[in-house]
């Protein structure tokens, strides 16, 4: 079996055929490529925030009451880190695009470090829920534990939801500390910033769905708080 | 890209973050006005920072093919999720053996 170069030929509109000598100038479809990386991740939070919903209309009593345990102020706080992370990263495309490169730089690792502390604000969070007993596996959310069941089907969610995005960060920082090593190295340039768009339309898939994330699980069951329903 | 372009970006980057904390202290504010409703006030507020992330943050502003196939998924999502999951969960036959559907003997 050979292993014979054969050229790809692309026609342009007067008829005349080119050998295609790459695709790395295909800015477009670099982006769209990513936008369809982008749906997946859309269509696996969308199906949890489906199930979300759909447990929500069968317990919806304990949903509020659950959600009105959570810590709202450090999940604001966290909301609006990640609001102003999206800042800085959409500044350090356009200074890149600019020609700014120095700029550029020092934008993302101002984005980088507003994610380790939206990672560590997360970490204090969780363990304060460690420590009265709601965790994965742990106390109240064990089978044999009093919790109503409604409860621990908004708990396993937030976990699990609020753990997968957490992930995402933690992919966010790898690709943004990448980024800066290809900038370092000359592969990304103000002519090529292809890595460095993608990136910045990654990072904000990661804000958009906490956008819902926050919501969802800390804010439903504030209005009972109140109005003195419960107490969180 | 010329300076003139630049700062009006620049200028257009800040204005939407201004945009996304007014919705923010009002993601907070609303439970004060009123408790009625606050799940669809919420989702509500959800929804119109999510437009302003794609249009203005993602550049989706003007690309009609990478809105098109938002749209496009987005109602694939409707049609096939909501829809069939709503025929599938009135037709349940386990109800009353379903841990997740019948709360009182699964607590």
């Amino acid at each position: 079996m050979s292993h014979e170069y054969i050229p790809e030929i692309a026609t342009d509109r007067e008829g005349n055929k080119h050998e295609v000598q790459g695709w790395q100038d295909d800015f477009y479809g670099g982006k769209l490529g990513f936008w369809l990386f982008m749906f997946t991740e859309v269509m696996m939070f969308g199906a949890m925030f489906l199930v979300l919903t759909y447990y929500n209309t069968l317990h919806h009593e304990d949903f509020l009451l659950a959600s009105s345990h959570l810590n709202r102020w450090l999940g604001g706080t966290n909301t609006v880190i990640l609001l102003v992370s999206a800042l800085t990263m959409g500044l350090s495309l356009l200074k890149m695009r600019a020609g700014d490169i120095k700029g550029s730089k020092l934008m993302i690792w101002a984005t980088i470090l507003l994610a380790l502390i939206f990672l560590t604000i997360k970490g204090v969070e969780w363990t304060e829920e460690y420590e009265r007993g709601v965790f994965l596996l742990h106390g109240e959310l064990l089978a044999s534990s009093s919790m109503p069941f409604g409860e621990k089907l908004f708990y396993g969610m937030y976990f699990t939801m609020t753990g997968i995005h957490g992930v995402h960060i933690i992919i966010g920082i790898g690709l943004m500390v990448w980024l800066i090593k290809r900038i370092n190295a000359g592969l990304v340039t103000p002519e090529h910033h292809i890595l460095h768009w993608n990136i910045a339309l990654y990072w904000d898939i990661v804000h958009l769905i906490w956008v819902f994330v926050f919501p969802y699980f800390y804010m439903i069951g504030a209005g009972d708080v109140v109005a003195g329903g419960h107490h969180g | 890209m010329d300076k003139i372009q630049y700062e009006r970006e620049r200028k257009l980057y800040y204005k939407v973050l201004f945009g996304l904390l007014f919705m923010t202290a009002l993601t907070f504010i609303q439970p004060h006005i009123y408790v009625a409703g606050t799940f669809v006030s919420q989702m509500v507020i959800a929804v119109i920072k999510a437009w302003m992330i794609l249009m203005f943050y993602m550049h989706l502003k003007g690309d009609k093919l990478i809105g098109a196939m938002g749209a496009f998924s987005l109602a694939l999502v409707l049609v096939f999720f909501i829809i069939v999951i709503a025929v599938d969960v009135t037709n349940f036959q386990f109800g009353a053996e379903s841990y997740i559907t019948s709360a009182p003997h699964a607590n």
